[in-house]
Parts: C-alpha cells; structure tokens; sequence
C-alpha cells in the first residue's frame, strides 16, 4: 500500500515524535491498528546503501549524528555551579530515520527481575531518587518476547539467561578471539559466560538476511539490514500500512496544548525551514533521553509554566549514563577481533555487587576490539596506550602487531538517578533553529565511580587469567561528560508528585500526551538500554491501541 | 606483564576525542563534494587545491615520518598530503591550516637556527626525527600525527589510503564482510569442540 499523506490541518489521530527505537515502535503498531499516524523525524531517510565504513565522516564528522558543526551544539558542566561550556556533542545520538537504532552496537541484554525492584530489595540509596518501577519483570517479559521476534535477536536461552516464555528466533552469532579469551578465563574462575543476545541476525529472519561480520556495527549503520534496527524492522511496516505518513528532516520545536489542557498541535521547521503546525488528537514523544526532556521544556506556556508536563518537577531529572570500564591487553597469536559483531559472549555473575562492599551497584562484562575494530580509531589511540612509540616506524611495527592481537574487556555498570544529573535548556547557546541548546549537567555517584572501579579490578583479572600481555585499563574515574546512553529523564511512577509518565507512559498532566523512549527509565539497568526501550514501546502501544478503542485517549 | 592506570586524558577511547591533544577542530561541510575533486587531482598529479607546493613538500617530508615508508609502504604512497589538501580545504577549518601554517614557520625557524638550513625536506632522516621528538608536544606536532593517521586509514575517497595502503599496513583485508573462524582462537575453540 502507498504511504499516506496528511493535509497538516486536519487533525489525525497520532503525531509520533521521533523514529527512534520506541518511535518506531509505535509508528507501526498505531498504524497498522488502523490509526492515522504522523511521524515526524529530524534527521534523513537514509538506507543500508547509504552506509559505509567511514571513519572519518562518521566519527570526526558526526554526520550521523549530528553536533556543533552541523549547528548543534551542546553544553556541559559538572554541578549547577558551574557555567556550562559549549561542546560539539555530550548527548550522543544518531539523527535518522531509525534513530540510535541504526547505529547501536545491537547489544540486546534484557532487564532482570531484579532491575524492577531493586530499591526495596537492596534498600534505597540516600540522596539519591533510587526507586522501584511501578511495573515487573513479569508485566514486561511478553513485549521483550515480542522485540525478539518482530525486531530479531540472536542468542541462546539457558539458565544463565532471564526467564522468557520463548526461545530466541535466532541462534546466537558465532564465538570471536576476544569471548573466547573471556570465556575461558570466565570458566576458570568459576563464572558463567554465557552467548551475548544481540538485535544482530546470525540468520535470515522476517525476510532480512544474516550478518556477514564486516565488524561495522557501533557507530556505523548496517550496509546489509541484518541489524535489528526500528530503520529496518518497524518503518517499513509502518509506511507499508497505508496509514502512516514519515515527514523528515522535521524538527520539532514545541507541543501546543489547547484550552482543556490537552496537545492539540505540533509545531515543527519542514526540510525548507517553514514553519508547520500538525494537528492532533494525540502525541507520542519518543525523541529520546535528552530531546524529550528539552521539547517539554521548550513547550513551556502560561498554563504549563515549568515545561509540559512538568508539574513534578522531574522532567529532565534523574539522567543516567550507565558507566564503563575497559582493560585491555596484547595476546600471543591473532585475535582479529576487529571482525564481525562488537560482543559475541557476556559475564552477569555480577549483576549485583555484594550490598557488604558498602556501596550499591551491578553490571555486566563483555570482550570486544577496543576501537570498536576500526583501523583509524585504533591507530590514533595505539602507541600511547601500551606505552610505546606514537610515531615513526616502532610506532608502525606495533600497530600492526597490536590491532590483531589485541583484546578488550570491559565493564558495563549502574548509574543512580539523581536530581543534580539532568538535562535543562541552556539560553547562552542555541542550535541553528535558534532553539536553546541541550545542557547537559553530569557527575557519577560515588556509588556510581566504585562500582567501575571495581569492574576495573575484576576485568583486569579476567585478562590477566586469560593471559595477555601489556594489560592497561581505565575508566571515567572524574566522572563522565557525555555518553549515548539517556535514560530517565521522564521516568514512570504511579505517584505525580514524583514521576513524569504512569505506569503505561500517559503523562500524568496531559492525558492525551504519551512519552516513550530512554527517558522512561527509572532505573539504568546494566548498560544495554535498547533492549528495554523497545519492549515498553510495544507495551505502551498496546495499551495506546486498547484506550483508543475504548476512547479514552 | 606490565601494568599501568590511564586516566581518561591519556587513554582516548573513542578516536573523536583524539582530537583534543591536537587543533584539529571536529568540523564537517562540504568534504563529500571536495573528495572528487581531490581524488581527480591526485590522479592527474595536479597542483594542490589548497596548499602550496611548498608547505605540501614539507609536510609530506613530516608525514613521512610519522609513517615512514619502510618495509612496508607508508603515509607518502598512502597520499596522506592529498588527505590533507582536501580536509583542510574546508572553511570551517582554515583556523587549522592557518595554526598548521604558523607551526610549520616556527619548525622552520628552529631549522635555521640549529641546523643552518631552511627545509625540513633538506634534513636527514636522523635530523628530522630528532626535531620532531624535540617538537612531540607541539600541538603543531601532534594535529600533523593526527591528519597522518587519520589520512591513511580513512576511506580512499578522502584522499588518503590509496589502494587501501593504510589497510594493508595493519592487515585489515576490508573484504566487506568475513566467515568465522575470525582468528587463531575461535579457530582453536571450534576444533576442541569447545
């Protein structure tokens, strides 16, 4: 079927903001329920010919994800003491149809029962906003069933594995040098390694074939659609239902609510830079961690004087990053783990710390190329990391050496929510629409800052057990300034008083407003957020599609 | 075994954050467009479209020893100076080529005061490496390292990494996609069954 087409001025029944991991979601499941569905994306409708493994364009350029050069700009500080200092980019994520989807390393963990109680199992954290969602493991454990099998995953059920109700689709991506270094030294020390789950088809899958390792997957987009991607699996399906009309290269800049209170039309800057306003009978924001927070805030009007949607006080608050660590170290024989997917086996026998180490945390550990496989990443960094030459024909020599042979573990960890953390507008700098820039004010938990020093320490263990040579190791031990993952910014809670969205993403000020992505998040999991995203994105749009049926959008 | 703690200064994980240790701007516009017209140039050996004949000798000479030719080729068969040609080609980044300019003035004056020469192309090999150990902190230094690198590796329609010699030298084929096993030890793992 053609995709559709809407005149602006009528009103249809869903604007989606954004195409994103959840964005794309909703724009298939609204759709193909029969619903008229507007999406609006800011970036380019680019396609797997469009990638390409380029380095310099992707990763000097950021042309896919946008920055300072491209008239996007965003500030940073530490503490709201500080003056905000203009960066290229500290909220990294991929502007496109597909959103951060077509970019992601397709590391695919599940949340565990425990990330949805944790508050009141482990105890809160004081100062901090620690809480336990309003919703289970169990509420959830369908829809992650259903991300498996309508987006794609690879992996391998077993005991290590959450509890799910169906296999996986996909069996897991074949072992690389680096997981079986991990694996074996794992094994040694008793642990449980185990086939990491990845959005990455290892087989052909709803009509998109498997992956064909060329070692291109974070931070690039897939040449050959065996990412999992909302690009490849959701929009098709969406455009395809005759109901959904995609508008990009279509920026947002505010949600008018009309005199009832409720969102009635938004208003955006078309691929020429007019103005438009589409009309509406409800919006689903899925613009992600940093730009839901902002757009809420820039909507801003007398009836909804702190942003819309606001009256917690908590949008934009409570931003977590996940931490990381990585240790590296050099092996005998060629590792080559600059080919095929980032991670093919994952460690969650420390999933908890040890509440007696005095302070709270938890994380996963993978091995991977610490480049992400890429030659120029890798050679920039090479030299200087194993202490050798950085130039000349010794610097030469390593590299060559160093890019096969070299190993990484690393550490993927808790953040705490907190109100100093967040995403508030900044008015000393604005974005090429002249809209207040992203400020982004970031400093790890101390709780935060142990737990990946203390994945420091294991993982050097492991890489040392797993008999490297020349191991180095790091992680952000001044706190983080920047990170791609953004998370619970507009966090659900049933209280209003303390939360942004309820338990199903309606705001708890405008009924007929939805929000759906990383800003959902109460509490950070483990470092692999997408996974999650999505699998509240398919819940929300089921109860989206069941209010609407019974008219209560 | 050696050990060592890289605090995040030192230890840049991510390549973009590279960077800060030089005065390489992260900086986009028009570089796609730019790249045919530098791919064309360096086919037809045509004068450069931004540097001058002699600033480009010189920083050839110094990319070459950044990654010297030896037995392997390395950043002058790589094209690293058309790489650069084109890059610096972008408005956005002419306070670079400009710093880039002053830095390559200030190296020639150190020629001519301790080695009574004008060129660094006139040095030795031993002289220049001397020299540029001697300038290793200069952010002179360091954006050179930088635009070498970052000239051999990249995608052969910027200019650099002709022939994918920039590849070759680390032995990454680029094939476009691999079959495991992918190297000695998943090769290992599937032959004991593990």
């Amino acid at each position: 079927m053609a995709a559709a087409s809407f005149p602006t001025r009528e009103e249809v029944d869903f604007v989606v903001i954004g195409s994103g991991a959840a964005g794309g979601i909703m724009a298939k499941e609204l759709s193909t329920a029969g619903h008229s569905v507007v999406v609006l994306e800011q970036g380019p409708h680019l396609q797997a010919a469009d990638f390409k493994h380029d380095e310099w364009g992707y990763d000097h350029n950021f042309e896919l994800t946008w920055g300072k050069p491209q008239g996007h700009p965003q500030t940073f500080r530490k503490s709201e003491q500080d003056t905000a200092e203009e960066r290229d980019m500290v909220c990294g994520y991929a502007h496109n149809v597909g959103g951060s989807s077509m970019h992601f390393s397709g590391n695919f963990w599940r949340f565990r029962p425990i990330d949805f109680m944790e508050a009141s199992v482990r105890g809160s954290v004081a100062g901090t906003n620690f809480s336990d969602w309003p919703i289970s493991y169990e509420d959830l454990e369908p829809y992650y069933t259903k991300v498996d099998w309508e987006i794609g995953v690879s992996g391998l059920q077993g005991p290590w594995d959450p509890p799910r109700s169906r296999e996986y689709p996909c069996p897991p991506m074949p072992i690389k040098g680096p997981d079986v270094l991990l694996e074996r030294a794992a094994k040694g020390m008793g642990l449980n390694p185990y086939p990491a789950p990845v959005a990455i088809l290892s087989q052909p899958h709803n009509g998109r074939p498997g992956c064909i390792h060329c070692g291109f997957c974070n931070g690039f987009g897939c040449e050959v659609n065996a990412k999992s991607s909302s690009l490849v699996t959701m929009m098709p399906l969406a455009l395809d239902s005759g109901n959904c009309e995609l508008r990009t290269h279509a920026t947002v800049f505010r949600i008018e609510t009309n005199e009832q209170g409720r969102a009635s039309e938004v208003l955006y800057y078309d691929a020429e830079g007019n103005e438009q306003s589409q009309r509406t009978k409800a919006v689903v924001l899925c613009a992600n961690g940093a730009e839901t927070p902002r757009l809420l805030l820039l909507s801003a009007s007398s009836r909804f004087p702190d942003g819309l949607a606001n009256s917690s006080g908590f949008v934009g608050r409570n931003l977590m990053f996940n931490g990381y660590t990585s240790v590296m170290g050099l092996f005998d024989e060629p590792v080559n783990g600059y080919k095929s997917i980032p991670a093919t086996r994952v460690i969650h026998d420390f999933y908890e710390l040890d509440p007696a180490l005095g302070f709270y945390g938890g994380g996963g550990i993978d091995a991977r190329h610490p480049s992400r496989g890429t030659p120029m990443g890798f050679a920039l960094m090479s030299g200087e990391v194993f202490g050798g030459a950085s130039w000349g024909s010794e610097y030469k020599r390593n590299l060559a050496y160093q890019f096969s042979h070299v190993a990484a573990f690393d550490g993927h960890t808790t953040s705490l929510p907190l109100d100093s953390n967040n995403i508030t507008l900044d008015d000393n700098v604005q974005d090429r629409w002249g809209r207040p820039a992203i400020r982004c004010t970031y400093m790890d938990h101390p709780d935060d800052l142990s737990t990946m020093q203390w994945f420091l320490d294991k993982t050097t263990e492991l890489m040392e057990a797993a008999g490297a040579s020349n191991v180095v190791g790091f992680y952000p031990e001044n706190g983080q300034e920047g990170n791609v993952h953004l998370l619970g910014t507009c966090r659900m809670g049933a209280d209003p008083d303390s939360s942004v969205i309820d338990p199903f993403h309606r705001s708890h000020d405008v009924p007929n407003l939805f929000l759906c992505d990383g800003s959902s998040l109460v509490t950070s999991g483990r470092g692999q957020p997408t996974m999650t995203i999505m699998a509240l994105a398919f819940r929300a749009a089921d109860y989206i599609n069941q209010a609407a049926q019974r008219n209560e959008i | 075994m050696s050990h060592s703690r890289f605090n995040r200064r030192q230890f840049l994980s991510s390549s973009a954050s590279l960077a800060k240790g030089s005065l390489l701007v992260l900086s986009v516009p028009a570089i796609v467009t730019a790249c045919r017209e530098a791919s064309e140039s360096r086919q037809q050996q045509a004068a450069f479209a931004n540097l001058g004949a002699e600033e480009a000798a010189e920083f050839t000479a110094i990319a070459a020893r950044i990654i010297p030719s030896d037995d392997t080729p390395g950043a002058t068969e790589a094209g690293v100076i058309y790489f650069m040609d084109n890059v610096l080609g972008d408005p956005e980044r002419e306070p670079i080529l400009e710093a880039l300019r002053d830095g390559l003035r200030e190296l020639q004056y150190q020629i001519a005061t301790e080695y009574n020469l004008g060129f660094f192309i006139e040095l030795d090999v031993q002289q220049q490496d001397e020299l540029l150990r001697a300038n290793e902190r200069t952010a002179f230094f360091n954006t050179m390292r930088y635009l070498t690198i970052a000239g051999t590796f990249s995608l052969p329609e910027y200019g650099g990494n002709r022939d994918n010699i920039g590849y070759n030298i680390i032995g990454f084929e680029n094939p476009g996609g691999w079959a495991p096993p992918f190297g000695f030890y998943d090769a290992d793992y599937r032959e004991r069954g593990e």
